[in-house]
């Protein structure tokens, strides 16, 4: 159930007693900038270890750990066009505790997101250049990891919108400007004009909830308005890029352009054929690339409809590349022409079906679920309709959906450098 | 009619019974809960490397990466795959071998009772021919060269390396394109033969059923079955706590931009899988997060001086016949991180963090995110799993972690704080210019 705590400001309760914790998120949505991803990421890193009241980060987890060793961290995300910054807890239930610990955890949030280490304008010039140089090592080095690398990179070449082609957390490149006092800017515009969803999920009552989600004393501010949804018009060439490196294994990207309709049927047939071509170890990528020809030790899809992208992802050997890239395109062909029997079909949209109810033993995923449902209060997206809408779907709305998939770019990191 | 035994503590229920064919089975019913997760172990790892049974005069070795080979290979039959056949009620499969265990799972929200006699019988019924075994050494190749791109993962293999230079848990757990070159039909009978007996595994299902359906349906799928007497099993491979084999250092060079460093202690105590061996590796876990963990004295400077980064890590293993610690993260220098560690363990007597009141309020964080990891079907399976093969279940531990004091803490560190034991691992970082422009 979500509740209006003021303008702008709202809090959904999932009352549950399935699990021994109890989840809380504070989640601060704004629209995704390209100047603003780097500054909101590195803020996150200076608001998840120390406050005015533990100003060390020994002391601010010294705090966590007398709460049980409740967990806290602070993330970023993009879902579409908006970018979210969640602050997340979660705490022991009371009945595995000797103590309430619901009351502590609030006051915790509170310090840390609303005394943050600012004096005279600035965040502590130290630490603030510390952190700063760690995140610009850390976003440096995902490309050590070659599949993390691929994935960026043929994202890169896909997104016409520059804010959509960087990651999601940022690049080195974007904390360049950064100081400790424009800092101070980015979390006062965070904290005064975000819409702010606040999600607990627990053996919580909604009245205390309430009471508990309002002495954040947020002050009003309008919500986001518009689709939250990215899309980019479909070109007719084929972006290509090619790296070499010396890597044993190499690497195999391709990003396709999908359509949607906003949680009508053809978005969920969408999934279902995205599925059925590269979404499981049941898909046609996984069978045929993977287990038959033994030409991937991976080969996968996975579909991001808010950004109407999906991207295939190969392990492979370098010899292999023009004939993987075949297959692959073979594989989609065959979702196309309806090429898969009725079991194999049945089988897919079981797979979804069982996967999306095991989902809700995750307290993470329940809590995600009722934030998505409060951004997009226009879709139903609880899980009985969700099931029902996957169980609707058709072969022939699969092979629609699958033919409006178009291949927009190709990134081949070549390991044969040696 | 087999014996069902029940313990109850931490909220939970388990239901326990062993076979006539010696199968140990465990059920966790978890009524609020969507998923029903199985999970049917053996006790066969890469360290098995070499074995003997009764009718063998000479110890068999096999070649590295068996274990996993046979894992892999199991989920193939003669008109069928096994992934497929859960499919069919949108259950999923899995399975993954370790230094001492080879696990299956699936997890379902539906049709448990058929995934069920599916799981114990994929796992029970071998069919292996040339052409797939041939088949699988090209998927099972590029499984073995992805993990060599991986420098974390090198970081790890590196340190036990070094550690455990003439024991196999230092190999890969997947074997080398060589090794697994050697495996055959035949190599896969003789240790499914030898490891798969009901006797040597497990059989842990944490979710939504009804206990007394799912004991039935195993008692009955397992009757049907004649496995024959449990024989003897006698295992090359010993335990592992010399000192003087440890190479005191190694590194290695990557194309990558982040250097790392490791530091591993190898333990010298063997510890028993009862509760004194659970005793001692809660402890020392606890020894850690008191020494280094992020509320410390010793972690703030070391991360306020850019010597550590979020990416520091400590742990613990306890495997059969041997037990380590290891330490480490990113640097641009790896000297300047594993000297900064060794430096803090050599002094661990003078850390301000190495107190009784830090101790306790560790010990209450340590009680909290033990309740917490029962949040999941999978930490609950995977924590069952492993102390079944020992004499302590999953309920020993609140009261374990309790019964634990400083005084506990300072006797651990002193047996396994020893810098005869100790060894260092870097990764350095290659410049790998010019390359990307050819």
């Amino acid at each position: 159930m979500r509740v209006k705590i003021t303008d702008g400001v709202h809090l959904s309760v999932v009352p549950t007693t399935q699990f021994k914790t109890t989840r809380i998120s504070v989640n601060f949505l704004a629209p995704l900038q390209l100047e603003t991803i780097g500054a909101r990421t590195l803020l996150t890193s200076l608001l998840e270890m120390s406050s005015t009241k533990y100003p060390t980060q020994a002391e601010f987890s010294a705090e966590l750990e007398n709460l049980y060793g409740a967990s806290f961290g602070i993330n970023v995300a993009r879902a579409g066009r908006v970018h979210r910054v969640s602050a997340g807890m979660q705490i022991l239930d009371s009945a595995y505790a000797d103590v309430n610990l619901l009351d502590d955890a609030f006051a915790f949030l509170r310090e840390a997101l609303l005394n943050p280490r600012i004096e005279g304008g600035s965040f502590d010039v130290a630490t603030f250049a510390r952190e700063k140089t760690n995140l610009a090592m850390y976003l440096n080095s995902l490309s050590d990891d070659r599949a993390t690398k691929a994935g960026l990179a043929v994202q890169a070449s896909y997104f016409a919108d520059p804010a959509q082609a960087v990651p999601s957390f940022g690049t080195a490149d974007g904390l360049d400007g950064l100081t400790a006092k424009s800092l101070v800017a980015t979390y006062q515009e965070m904290i005064k004009d975000d819409q702010i969803e606040i999600i607990m999920v627990g053996n919580v009552d909604l009245e205390k909830a309430r009471a508990l989600a309002a002495s954040f004393g947020f002050a009003p501010r309008p919500s986001m308005q518009g689709t939250l949804e990215y899309d980019q018009p479909v070109l007719q060439t084929i972006a290509r890029k090619t790296e070499k490196e010396q890597v044993t294994q190499s690497k195999l990207n391709l990003a396709y352009h999908i359509e949607g309709d906003h949680f009508g049927p053809q978005y969920y047939a969408a999934l279902v054929a995205c599925e059925l071509f590269g979404g499981s170890p049941l898909s046609l990528l996984f069978r045929n690339v993977r287990e038959k020809e033994s030409l991937a030790y991976y080969a996968s899809a996975n579909a991001n409809m808010m950004r109407h992208f999906m991207m295939v992802q190969a392990g492979i050997d370098a010899v292999n590349e023009s004939r993987v890239e075949e297959l692959i395109a073979a594989q989609l062909a065959a979702v196309v022409s309806g090429d898969f029997t009725d079991d194999h079909f049945q089988a897919i949209k079981d797979g979804m079906v069982n996967d999306r109810k095991a989902s809700l033993d995750s307290q993470g995923f329940i809590a995600d679920l009722a934030l998505s449902s409060a951004m997009l209060p226009d879709a139903k997206l609880d899980a009985q309709t969700e099931l029902t809408r996957i169980n609707a779907v058709t072969r022939e709305q699969v092979q629609a959906a699958a033919a409006k998939m178009k291949l927009q770019a190709v990134y081949f990191l070549n390991g044969e450098a040696h | 009619m087999t014996e069902l035994t029940e313990a109850t503590g931490l909220g939970e229920r388990m239901v326990s019974m062993t076979l006539p064919n010696g199968l140990v089975c465990h059920f966790v019913p978890k009524p609020g809960y969507h998923k029903t997760y199985a999970m049917f172990t053996t006790q066969f790892g890469s360290i098995d490397n070499s074995f003997r049974t009764s009718s063998d005069a000479d110890f068999t070795t096999i070649p590295a990466g068996s274990a996993h080979f046979l894992e892999h290979k199991l989920f193939d039959k003669e008109d069928y795959d096994a992934f497929d056949l859960f499919g069919k009620s949108g259950a999923s499969s899995n399975a993954f071998t370790s230094a001492t265990q080879t696990s299956y799972l699936f997890s379902g929200t539906t049709a448990i009772a058929d995934n069920l006699n599916i799981l114990l019988d994929f796992v029970q019924d071998p069919y292996f021919t040339d052409a797939t075994v041939e088949k699988e050494k090209g998927i099972i190749g590029q499984e073995i060269q992805m993990y060599q791109d991986d420098a974390g993962w090198r970081l790890y293999s590196g340190i036990l390396g070094n550690l455990y230079p003439t024991h196999p848990v230092h190999l890969d757990v997947a074997g080398t394109v060589e090794s697994i070159s050697e495996i055959t039909p035949e190599v896969l009978r003789e240790i499914h033969a030898a490891f798969y007996h009901p006797s040597n595994m497990v059989l842990t299902v944490v979710g939504n059923f009804d206990v007394e359906e799912v004991a039935a349906l195993v008692t009955a799928n397992q009757a049907k079955k004649d496995f024959g007497p449990a024989g003897m099993l006698e295992r090359g491979v010993g335990p592992d706590y010399d000192l003087e084999t440890i190479l005191p250092f190694r590194m290695l060079t990557m194309p990558i931009s982040r250097a790392k460093g490791i530091v591993g202690i190898k333990g010298t105590e063997a510890l028993g899988d009862d509760l004194e061996g659970l005793r001692y590796a809660v402890t020392c876990r606890m020894l850690l997060e008191l020494l280094f963990g992020d509320s410390g004295e010793t972690y703030e400077k070391l991360y306020n001086a850019g010597v550590i980064d979020d990416s520091f890590f400590t742990e613990f293993t306890r495997g059969r016949g041997y037990n380590f610690i290891a330490l480490g993260g990113d640097n641009v220098d790896p000297a300047v991180l594993t000297e900064s560690l060794v430096d803090a363990i050599a002094n661990y007597t003078s850390s301000p963090d190495f107190n009784a009141d830090r101790f306790a309020r560790l010990k209450k964080a340590a009680l909290g995110k033990f309740y917490a990891s029962l949040n999941s079907l999978e930490s609950i399976a995977n924590q069952v799993t492993d102390s079944s093969f020992g004499s302590t279940t999953l309920f020993d531990v609140p009261a374990v972690m309790e019964s634990i004091s400083f005084r506990d803490v300072q006797a651990v560190a002193a047996s396994i704080l020893n810098l005869d034991a100790l060894s260092v691992f870097h990764i350095m970082s290659e410049q790998t210019e010019g390359i990307a422009d050819e």
